[in-house]
């Protein structure tokens, strides 16, 4: 996919932008709180319907305005389709084509983005949430599908945690049914991106750290010490058993205390865990490589590069990583949004299809390459 | 400052879901525009509404004719119910034409979150229904979403032990989905094509 031109309409500080980015890569240049990450926010929005950061929607409308709406042509092959979406506090719209969306699918369809960020470091250093948050997005990348159902799941667990505070009782057990059929595909969903990513986080991470590198290991842990073999009906048959032997337990906390929403993915170095006793650079390595396993097995997959956004890469890594990282970027046929502070990390990666652009108070206006 | 009448209207056109203070507003100032034959045409086709539509004491759907049309229709099984959440759900399944028996209005689904539990749904008056006349099989049409798969459990719990036959619309309509607005293909072989809860 790419972007052919690009509109945004009081997205965050961004009051209105028109932009023709680069089939390849595309730098936007600016000062600190200028809104470089801002037009990245509103590119993964677009491309993926979902916030990049955990953020209410409603926080991505500018202040003091009803309503915010990002825009572009994109070209899919040889079809070009108009993708837009609205956001007003509390809901968003998509469009495909100026028509609103009936499947979400349609829309999704051959889309894709990865976003490198300096906060990539929490997933080998932060809690289990953005483990499970990365896990999803992964598989949301590689079966559009995912995003139905973990919203499915989501809302299942909300209904049977408040038929759990209400008592129980037949409610509660009815509940169950949705709950289980979704986490069941959830868990399943997890495993198979789990199983892909694997060899080729070995890859990205060897190739990062050199020859002789301990090798990285991804282990998914469901809670409760649920087995992950077998087909989906058997992982909904397990789910229902566990759930069942924790009603009281539950019950007395008020909320489900075991499910894909308590899973946590463990990352290894050698035979150790990353996040205790990686060092620094360990860690980076294995952040980094996370996300490059990611855009290769999607790749792989579709046989065509996702949408790569890079948010200040170069703050965060030490100059050996940011130099194999942009080299990687460079030499992927893929389109790339990067944004930096310094024109001077970025220009010896400046290919002849490179365009530069600066970024100042919410405005964004061409700069010579 | 507003006349009181105005801000009177005003106050009750915002109670109406979807329509805020400034809508409510523009309403109001059209209406006064509009004269007083539109007002009382409004007026009591508004009054109408609440006085004579009604729920079918059987079934439970909106009608003026209590028992209504469907429920006193000798061509229709009386055998096998369809229970759906609203009326629109009920439309929707009448429009694919592959169902011939009769009809029970939920008014709802459950859901612990919104604080809707078994007695805020027609529940009670489906048991009732059940017990006076005879019947094989009550097939389930609630929506396929988190709330209309929860409440299709329910039911089934709840009817299994009757020796009834409980069945459930085919997978045919996306998850997440509304019966409302499937297709009208999708949902008549998804009626076709039920199965056994
Ligand atoms: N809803 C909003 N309306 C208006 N301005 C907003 C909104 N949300 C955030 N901002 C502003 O956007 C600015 C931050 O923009 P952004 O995060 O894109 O900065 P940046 O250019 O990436 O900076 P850095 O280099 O520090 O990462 C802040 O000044 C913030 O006040
Ligand atoms: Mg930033
Ligand atoms: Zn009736």
């Amino acid at each position: 996919m790419r972007i052919g031109s690009l509109q945004l309409q009081d997205f965050r500080n961004l009051a209105e932008v028109s932009m023709e980015p680069s089939p390849r890569l595309t730098v936007l240049l600016g000062a600190n709180g200028q809104g470089k990450t801002n037009l990245l926010e509103a590119v993964y929005l677009l491309t993926t319907l979902r916030p990049l950061r955990a953020t209410r929607l409603a926080e991505l409308v500018r202040f003091g305005q009803p309503r915010a709406a990002v825009g572009a042509t994109v070209r899919r092959g040889t079809i070009e389709r108009r993708l837009s979406v609205e956001v007003v506090p509390g809901q968003r719209t998509a469009q495909l084509d100026g028509k609103p969306i009936d499947r979400l699918d349609d829309y999704l369809d051959g889309l894709a983005a990865v976003c490198f960020s300096p906060d990539d470091l929490q997933l080998v250093k932060g809690g289990p949430d953005g483990r499970r948050r990365f896990l999803d997005r992964a598989a949301f990348n590689r079966w559009p599908a995912v995003l139905n159902e973990s919203r499915e799941y989501v809302r299942a667990l909300r209904e049977r945690n408040a038929a759990l505070r209400a008592g129980g009782g037949e409610v509660e057990r009815s509940f169950r049914g949705p709950l289980i059929r979704a986490g069941a595909r959830l868990l399943r969903r997890r495993r198979d991106i789990v199983g892909e990513l694997g060899p080729r986080l070995t890859a990205a991470f060897t190739e990062i750290s050199g020859p002789g590198a301990p090798s990285p290991r991804l282990l998914y842990r469901p809670s409760g010490g649920l087995s992950l073999a077998g087909a989906e009906e058997e992982l909904a048959g397990r789910l229902a058993e566990l759930l069942e032997a924790r009603l009281h337990r539950d019950l007395d906390r008020g909320y489900s205390t075991a499910g894909p929403h308590m899973d946590d993915l463990l990352l290894g170095i050698g035979e150790r865990a990353a996040r205790t006793y990686g060092s620094q650079g360990q860690q980076r390595a294995f952040a980094l490589a996370l996300r490059i396993a990611e855009v290769e097995n999607l790749r792989a997959v579709q046989q065509e590069a996702p949408l790569l956004l890079l948010d200040d890469v170069s703050s965060e890594l030490d100059p050996e990583k940011n130099g194999y990282l942009l080299d990687y970027v460079g030499a992927l046929p893929a389109q790339a949004f990067l944004t930096s502070t310094d024109r001077r990390l970025i220009e010896p990666l400046a290919g002849p299809e490179t365009r530069f652009f600066g970024v100042a108070g919410g405005v964004i206006s061409t700069l010579d390459s | 400052m507003v006349a009181d009448p105005i801000a009177r209207l005003v106050r009750e056109l915002a109670r109406l879901p979807g329509i805020g203070e400034k809508t409510a507003q523009r309403l109001a100032f059209h209406v006064l525009e509009a004269g007083p034959e539109q007002a009382r045409e409004l007026a009591e086709a508004v009054v109408a509404v609440v006085r004579d539509v009604r729920c079918c004491s059987s079934c439970q759907t909106l009608t003026e004719r209590d028992p209504c049309p469907i429920c006193t229709d000798p061509g229709r099984d009386p055998k096998i119910i369809c229970v759906v959440e609203g009326v629109p759900d009920l439309l929707a399944v009448e429009r694919t034409r592959e169902f011939r028996g009769r009809y029970h209005v939920l008014h709802g689904a459950l859901s612990p979150l919104d604080g809707v539990g078994p007695s805020d749904l027609k529940i009670k008056e489906l048991l009732l229904r059940l017990e006076r006349s005879p019947t094989e099989e009550v097939l389930v049409a609630t929506n396929p979403n988190v709330e209309g798969e929860a409440t299709a459990l329910y039911l089934q719990r709840l009817l299994k032990p009757l020796g009834i036959r409980v069945t459930r619309i085919a997978q045919g309509v996306p998850m997440g989905g509304d019966l409302e607005y499937a297709d009208q293909a999708t949902l008549a072989r998804a009626v076709a094509g039920r199965r056994e809860l």
